[in-house]
């Protein structure tokens, strides 16, 4: 077997770059990309221009509002400037996919702040690495703001962001209200951890 | 397949990888500090439901893999396990983060470490049943200290071994001779030091020969003692702590009431 042979994947060098470029994706690996790379080699022309102007649009257009901080493609979001929400009502979520879960539960009808991370001692990430001076800046206005319900996630960086804001916040005088914590929807009492059923019972309310 | 293997164990840290599993490293009580992989763990509510989470006190069930030194993790459940609980306060999590930072730092992956596992699952039950305190953030660093060879002097210069009580006004804490030396023997320690008042020295004393329990009741030595013994730290750890600056903001350096 003549042993000079160039070996490569097989592929032409213009699949070989869009497999690599998929594989970057979170939870992609290279063979997933690799299937991914050959399902659009075979979807129409238009499909796959269509795909690849969604994605450069994506990019150019979309950036953060100026009021809440979440992902808008006007200089402010559809949120900030619905005078139909309640605008002295707060709800502070660490990242636009929290916003998203809490729009699609329907049930709140004031605006957002998005800090964009959470305080991890353990990773370094500092009050001034997440969007907290510009939740003070929104609450500079004495009165403007009535309520500041703080949505960070039950995990011990949602927690330690949701005791830091707790902190800053009340010697303004503002009412700041933490999600509550308990049994989900369908769960049964006999399978909650202890964590849960102990948050659950501390939070109770009166029926 | 390697048998399953379970361990009491207290998460040392963790972060998410792929879509729905989590790398997480864990300093058990019988083969020292472990690090694995949890498939699913984002989830799966029945084998890991929050208990992956930096400090969760954990029964941990794992298997070897033949190749590569992370475990599989398999479940991980609150067994009859004291629980930790730092979440309703902002200090206990500060001081919880450093406390765990400090043990990763000073524990390596399989060295025997069933101690360090006592010392840590201790003062953070501590913490969370008594809030942060400068005592016991300078018991456990004294304590972990111990555990891992240095094994700090506080109570006599280290050079004439005069009692620290009737050394004089002020001592100074050597780092390179790992405790503190009176201002006489002073001059004989080419590497300089940092002043210490005596009542500082002794209390640190005091703190690092009682149980962590008895530390806590303890008065804490004063921000010079902190800042010794976060010296001391700082010689022998090859990183900055992560941790520190948090835990500086919510709780100062100075430890206590500067004497």
């Amino acid at each position: 077997m003549p042993d000079k042979i160039k070996r490569g994947d097989g592929l032409p060098p213009a699949m070989t770059r869009l497999v690599k470029e998929l594989s970057r994706l979170p939870g992609v690996g290279e063979k997933t990309a690799g299937r991914l790379a050959f399902h659009l080699l075979n979807r129409p022309r238009d499909e796959v221009i269509a795909l690849a102007e969604s994605l450069l649009e994506m990019k150019e257009r979309v950036g953060l509002c100026s009021g809440c901080f979440g992902l808008s493609d006007t200089p402010r979001c559809a949120i900030c400037d619905d005078p139909a929400r309640e605008h002295d009502l707060i709800c502070v979520v660490e990242g636009p996919a929290d916003l998203m879960a809490i729009e699609r539960a329907r049930g709140f009808s004031g605006i957002y702040h998005v800090l964009h991370g959470a305080l991890a001692p353990l990773d370094g990430v500092g009050p001034e690495d997440i969007k907290i001076k510009e939740l003070l800046a929104r609450l500079s206005d004495p009165g403007a703001v009535r309520e500041v319900i703080v949505a960070t996630n039950a995990t011990v960086e949602g927690e330690a962001t949701a005791l830091y804001l707790a902190r800053l916040l009340k010697p303004l005088g503002v009412k700041t209200t933490r999600l509550a914590r308990g049994l989900p929807a369908g769960g049964d009492l006999e399978y909650s951890d202890t964590a849960t059923l102990q948050s659950a019972l501390t939070g109770r309310r009166e029926l | 397949m390697a048998a399953e293997e379970r361990t009491p164990a207290i998460v040392l840290r963790a972060r998410d990888y792929s879509e729905s599993d989590r790398i997480v490293t864990l300093l058990t009580r019988d083969m020292g500090k472990l690090s694995g992989i949890a498939r699913g763990a984002k989830a799966s509510k029945r084998r890991f439901a929050g208990k992956l989470e930096p400090f969760s006190h954990v029964m941990l069930y794992f298997r070897r893999r033949p190749l590569g030194h992370l475990v599989f993790i398999t479940r991980a459940e609150p067994a009859d396990l004291t629980p930790i609980r730092l979440d309703d306060d902002l200090g206990k999590i500060a001081l919880g983060s450093y406390m765990v930072e400090l043990t990763d730092a000073l524990a390596s992956e399989e060295n025997e470490a069933a101690d360090a596992y006592r010392i840590l699952s201790t003062a953070l039950i501590l913490l969370g049943e008594a809030g942060p305190t400068p005592a016991l953030r300078q018991a456990f660093e004294l304590k972990l200290l111990g555990w891992a060879g240095f094994g700090l002097e506080f109570d006599r210069c280290r050079l004439c071994a005069a009692p620290s009580e009737t050394a004089g006004a002020r001592l100074y804490f050597v780092v390179a001779r790992g405790g503190v030396v009176c201002t006489r023997c002073r001059s004989e320690a080419p590497e300089g030091g940092f002043p210490i008042s005596p009542a500082s020295a002794l209390a640190l004393a005091r703190i690092g020969a009682a149980s962590l329990e008895a530390a806590c009741a303890n008065s804490p030595a004063g921000a010079d003692g902190g800042v010794s013994l976060a010296r001391f730290i700082g010689s022998i750890v090859d990183r900055r702590l992560r941790s520190i600056e948090f835990l500086d903001s919510v709780m100062p350096t100075g430890n206590g009431p500067s004497r």
